[in-house]
């Protein structure tokens, strides 16, 4: 469409209309299309789309007892909806006002505990209800069409003369031939690339520098304190007795690979005990300590069986054997829990006599050799 | 009904149709909404379970909003000093604070935050229903390869969403999957601990991986999977649905409704509904109790840790898999939790986003399918199939199994030797039972169109043998064989699948016709064929175009 | 000694003097009522005379002579109706049966009995509770008797709630929750054991539990846990217990299991029936 006058600072004027859009409007005149009926025209439009209707079944006749049972029935639901969604504001708005208050008090039953259960009840069903009163009125109200639409393959025309402008432009670059430039090109694109990653190599950082996976608080001297912080005495369990230990030093209790058990053994798991090579001196009398992160996938471990005398882990159902060094006799874990070497300091508390001699929690690929 | 018409004939008369003939003037939009308008959409209601999966979207979307106005990405200790008492004084991570306020300071903020997590799980429940669709029918081969792609890379999107979600109010349950994150990430071998420690800004715990986990689930990932689902839902328009086959429908069709009114009411309706699920769930049944796991504690786990179901199958995987540890030269380690989690998943997910081409590779089958098949008529997909689905079910059930135990005084130890048995013998038997199954059920289609339907007519005939009559589908030869070839379709195993009985009486609490008057209408139906009754029209398969069943009764 | 059969009564010597039958059959009668009383008298005289030095010589009794109070002796008669086939005699066990009672103290007595676990029905894998048997005085009986004979930890006293909750929280989740589970759901143990839902569980089974350490429960003496930290866990627990769930319904608190049973189920169900009802059947 263009305006009658183009000239620079005029003040152009109503619009003229422009050559025709082609297609159809060649094949049907203004006055044409006026002359046909809406229901014409609509399968008229359709059918330049590629769509035939083949059926309608016309909705209820109008004034029909179908169509005033249909009418009500959708104008209730959606009505009931609205009821719905405004009880919604009323419950939500009302609570603590003229209604109850919604606060979580410590309550059996009560308003708090029906503030929630009320709001979705009042939501749900005026949101499921509006959705009801669209597909009845789409079912009893509308005419059922059934339509075919055609489905065209690729335009081998459009085909050729697209690859032909892309080769075209790609030909008339020069590119093919111009080696100095696509070889930079492709240089310049490595070096770019990897320069605008290269700033994600901020979140890199080297596990075995220092071993932070391998080492923990434990060490020489260090007490073993409960949750609270209070230093543990031999005597303070009782026989087959499980308790948490933390390492005495600022945060300890919130350190992710330090929690230990502290394991009291009755007289006849000691009997039976058989520590692993090399660290039957890590118990203290009948007090054994292991570490509480699972070897398996890092969970505390927790579940003490004192009869059975396993631990089992409550994650993947990994059981350690308390009496054997806490070896893994059933489940996913392949590897001991490591023991923490017990000593008693001079003022009666207990101490670690070192830090694990190996590393705490799930496996990886170089725990071995760190 | 002719348009009435002012100054040009044609030309709008009322306000609205002035104002789309200005905007059509600025923005010619007229060809591309009458092209819209007019799309038809076949609607079969398994097509519609992608839907449920799309508005479960948008909901999280919308009320994942709302949540974040409120949440506290921060790992920081706080002393939580809200309304509820029994954890009041004790430290924990603002993010919990966070999650703990809204949910009981917050008026409507547990409503909020429960409706947003059981609209998660039914996204994630309603991909993979739309997924079984798909597979079982054969929708995704060619060409819609690359709309499978995308859909299952939306799957595993959806999956991170998930764990990435509830991880964030960093309370015991959760946490507990944190940190066997943490153990799968080391399992990785030669560069595990090296990813182990990017991701999480060093060793276990840290004080980013919140924040990280947040940004991850507020933008990245919605990002990406809603320019995901704008492209899958582009490439379906532009294909055009898939179909079912039936009468008229071709490999060069579609048949069904066209998208305005009908298709959009339903669509529109279904988005309701979907939110009206979503919304009954979220009031009525609590989700996520934060505030009775406690908050995330190192050293603290419960009994009965799962993470959300879509995850069960990696943690049943976990739980069955034996203790074997492998261990290399030179004092390297393959961890056993390797197995189990990283390859588990990302060989189920490669082979699952792969098949189309598998498939194709092995049935040499390089034509393109707009029409779909039935399941029992590939009865090596639908075996594999569910041969795969009960794979991955007993996987979920293993990833319960001291629920189990306890619930139903079953051995801990039996569950987990149980779990470890039926992975290895349970989906070949599933395959071979279904297998099975579907030949049955194409030998029963192939019957019928031979010998007709039986109608429990007993007839005895002139020698004193007892037969019972058919009715046959179509002509018959000179054998009194049918003649109709299998086309894809169901067939009709009913008398009252091909008409042979009185339409329903229409009328939900009452009847509003007679049925004597019904029948006289039947009667002349029959007789006559009255012109322009289009529906009366034989398809070449036969049958009636629209395969002689009573119309939809309108109620 | 004479005979016992009166028939076989000797007849007189020889040739009797004149005495008509009745007569003679008068005098063996009564002749026959002496002897039958001297039989009995004498025979009672040996019994008298045997009790009596026999409580004169025979030793004193092994175990005690202090006296006992009335409910431990009510107490020793339950327990050897009951319990003794299992736990021996003089409480000292039966191997392969029953352990040791000795050092367990009334408060172990109290959460076995009461809880019904005791007496057990079968050897199996875990004792689970079941109606108890003996009544409440019962009870106290048998506490009494094996307190007495063995000692060991004693019931508490006061309000067994009397406690911090958050503190409370705080310690279960670190003790109990691994077997428990965050809220006392129970939880699953290895080979066909489980540690029981507390939500029948009164405030002093909860304490005598931690106390004792039943079974293959850990024991929590009163220096691992205190009394006062003891009643704040018994206060979270049946706090949270009797709590009300302001999400709605509960779905047992167990978490993503339930969940995702109702998610497919109710979820997944309604929108499947939505959506048969929306579109067409092919």
């Amino acid at each position: 469409m263009s305006t009658r006058d183009t000239r620079p600072g005029s003040t152009g004027g109503a619009d003229v209309p422009g050559p025709l859009y082609g297609g159809p409007d060649d094949d049907y005149t203004p006055e044409q299309l006026a002359a046909m009926s809406r229901e014409d025209l609509d399968r008229l439009g359709a059918h330049y789309d590629g769509v035939e209707i083949l059926h309608v079944d016309p909705g209820p006749a109008p004034g029909s007892v179908m169509e005033k049972r249909a009418v009500r029935q959708v104008g209730l639901v959606f009505a009931l909806a609205g009821v719905f969604a405004f009880l919604f504001v009323v419950v939500y708005v009302g609570s603590g006002w003229f209604l109850p208050d919604w606060h979580w008090q410590i309550t059996e039953s009560g308003w708090s505990a029906l503030f929630t259960p009320l709001l979705g009840l009042c939501m749900g069903l005026a949101m499921a209800l509006v959705g009801i009163g669209l597909v009845l009125f789409t079912k009893k109200l509308l005419p059922h069409e059934t339509a075919v639409q055609d489905k065209h393959d690729g335009s081998h025309f459009d085909r050729v003369t697209a690859g032909a402008t892309l080769v075209g432009g790609y030909h008339n670059s020069g590119l093919a031939r111009r080696k100095l430039i696509t070889r930079s090109l492709g240089f310049m694109a490595g070096g770019l690339g990897l320069m605008l990653i290269m700033p994600l190599g901020g979140l890199i950082k080297n596990p075995n520098k220092g071993d932070p996976l391998g080492t923990t608080e434990w060490a020489k001297g260090v007490r073993l304190v409960r949750n609270d912080g209070t230093p543990i005495r031999p005597g303070d369990q009782q026989p087959g007795s499980l308790e948490t230990v933390f390492p005495a030093v600022p945060g300890g209790n919130r350190q992710a690979d330090a929690a230990t058990m502290l394991i009291r053994l009755r007289p006849e798991q000691l009997a039976e005990n058989k520590p692993r090579q090399g660290q039957a001196d890590f118990a203290y009398g009948e007090y054994v300590a292991f570490s509480k992160i699972c070897t398996h996938a890092g969970c505390p471990v927790s579940l003490y069986e004192q009869e059975t005398s396993r631990i089992l882990c409550p994650c993947h159902q990994s059981q350690f054997d308390v009496t054997q060094g806490a070896k893994p006799v059933f489940g996913p874990a392949a590897r001991p829990l490591p023991q923490l070497p017990l000593d008693v300091d001079d003022e009666g508390y207990f101490v670690a006599a070192s830090d694990y001699i190996e590393a705490v929690g799930p496996t990886y690929w170089n725990r071995e050799r760190i | 009904m002719a348009a009435r018409t002012t100054h040009a004939p044609g030309a709008p008369t009322t306000r609205l149709g002035q104002a789309g003939y200005e905007l059509d003037d600025r923005i010619i939009v007229a060809p591309w909404l009458r092209r819209t308008l007019n799309k038809v959409y076949p609607d079969h209601w398994s097509f519609l379970l992608g839907e449920i999966a799309l508005y479960s979207f948008i909901i999280l979307l919308l009320s994942g909003t709302y949540l974040t106005f409120f949440f506290d990405a921060s790992m920081r200790e706080v002393v939580y000093d809200g309304s509820y008492a029994p954890l009041r004084g004790v430290e924990v991570s603002a993010a919990y604070d966070s999650a703990l306020r809204l949910s009981f300071d917050v008026r409507g903020g547990l409503f909020m935050r429960q409706l947003h997590h059981w609209a998660a799980l039914l996204f994630v429940a309603a991909i993979v229903v739309h997924l079984l669709r798909i597979f079982f029918t054969g929708a995704f081969r060619r060409p819609r390869e690359t709309n499978w792609i995308l859909g299952v890379t939306m799957l595993v999107l959806a999956l991170l969403m998930g764990v990435t979600g509830y991880s964030l109010p960093d309370d015991l349950l959760s946490g507990t999957g944190l940190r066997i994150i943490s153990a799968i990430l080391l399992s990785v071998p030669v560069i595990g601990t090296w990813a182990h420690f990017a991701v999480f800004n060093g060793d276990y715990v840290g004080e980013q991986i919140i924040g990280r986990f947040y940004i991850v689930h507020v933008l990245l990932i919605p990002a990406i999977l809603l320019a995901l689902i704008g492209l899958h839902l582009l490439i379906l328009v532009k294909q055009k649905h898939t179909q079912f086959p039936g009468a008229g429908r071709t490999e060069h069709n579609v048949v069904g409704n066209r998208l305005f009114p009908t298709f959009a009411a339903k669509a529109t309706g279904l988005v309701f509904v979907v939110f009206g699920v979503c919304a009954l769930l979220g009031g009525l049944v609590q989700i996520n109790p934060v505030w009775l796991w406690g908050p995330y504690n190192p050293a603290q786990v419960s009994a009965f840790s799962q993470p959300d179901w879509y995850i069960g199958f990696l943690d049943g995987s976990t739980r069955i898999f034996p203790p074997w540890d492998i261990n290399l030269p030179g004092d390297y380690t393959i961890p056993a939790l390797f197995w189990p989690t990283v390859v588990v998943a990302g060989l189920m997910f490669t082979v699952l986003a792969l098949y189309p081409i598998i498939e194709r590779k092995l049935t040499g089958d390089t034509a393109s399918h707009h029409l779909l098949q039935r399941p029992r008529d590939v009865p090596v997909r639908t075996s594999v199939g569910a041969m795969a689905l009960a794979f991955y079910l007993w996987l979920m059930i293993a990833g319960g199994n001291d629920v189990i135990a306890d619930k139903f005084d079953i051995s801990l130890n039996a569950m987990t030797w149980v779990g470890r048995i039926g992975i290895v013998i349970l989906p070949p038997i599933v395959y071979v039972l279904t297998y099975r199954i579907c030949l049955g059920l194409q030998q029963h289609d192939r019957e019928i169109l031979e010998h007709g339907i039986e109608t429990g007519v007993i007839r005895r005939l002139p020698s004193g043998e007892f037969i019972e009559v058919h009715q046959p589908l179509g002509p018959v030869d000179s054998h009194g064989h049918g003649t109709l070839a299998y086309g894809g379709a169901p067939v009709p195993k009913r008398m009252n699948h091909i008409g042979a009985a009185r339409r329903a009486i229409r009328g939900f609490f009452k009847p509003v016709e007679e049925p004597a008057q019904v029948d006289l209408e039947q009667l002349n139906e029959i007789r006559e064929f009255p012109a322009g009754e289009e529906s009366r029209e034989l398809s070449p398969s036969g049958r009636p175009a629209d395969s002689g069943r009573p119309q939809e009764p309108r109620d | 000694m004479s005979t016992t059969n009166p028939q076989s009564e000797a007849p007189d010597e020889g040739g009797s003097p004149a005495g008509d039958p009745a007569r003679r059959a008068r005098v063996r009668r009564r002749s026959k009522h002496r002897r039958r009383l001297a039989n009995v008298a004498g025979l009672m005289t040996a019994l008298v005379l045997t009790g009596a030095l026999y409580s004169v010589f025979a030793p004193a009794q092994a175990a005690d002579d202090t006296t006992e109070s009335a409910a431990e002796a009510a107490g020793r008669e339950l327990y050897q109706r009951s319990c003794i086939t299992c736990h021996g005699s003089n409480l000292e066990g039966v191997p392969n049966r029953g352990p040791s009672l000795i050092g367990v103290g009334e408060a172990s007595v109290y959460f076995q009995v009461h809880t019904g676990r005791m007496p057990l029905v079968r050897q199996e894998a875990d004792a689970h509770t079941k109606p108890t048997i003996f009544s409440d005085e019962e009870i106290d009986q048998l506490m009494a008797y094996v307190q007495a004979n063995g000692g060991g930890p004693t019931l508490p006293s006061g309000d067994l709630r009397d406690g911090d909750l958050a503190e409370g929280g705080e310690l279960f989740r670190l003790n109990c929750a691994s077997c428990h589970n965050f809220v006392g759901e129970g939880g699953a143990l290895s080979s066909g054991k489980s540690a029981p839902s507390l939500e029948n569980a009164s405030d002093l089974e909860i304490y005598t539990a931690m106390l004792t350490g039943p079974e293959n429960m850990p024991v929590f003496g009163d220096n691992q846990l205190t009394p006062d930290e003891k009643r704040s866990i018994i206060n979270y627990v049946q706090t949270v217990k009797e709590q009300a769930d302001p999400g709605g319904a509960g779905i047992g608190r167990i978490g993503p299991v339930s969940e995702g049973l109702v998610i497919w189920v109710v979820g997944i169900g309604a929108l499947l029936f939505g959506i048969f009802w929306m579109g067409s059947k092919a």
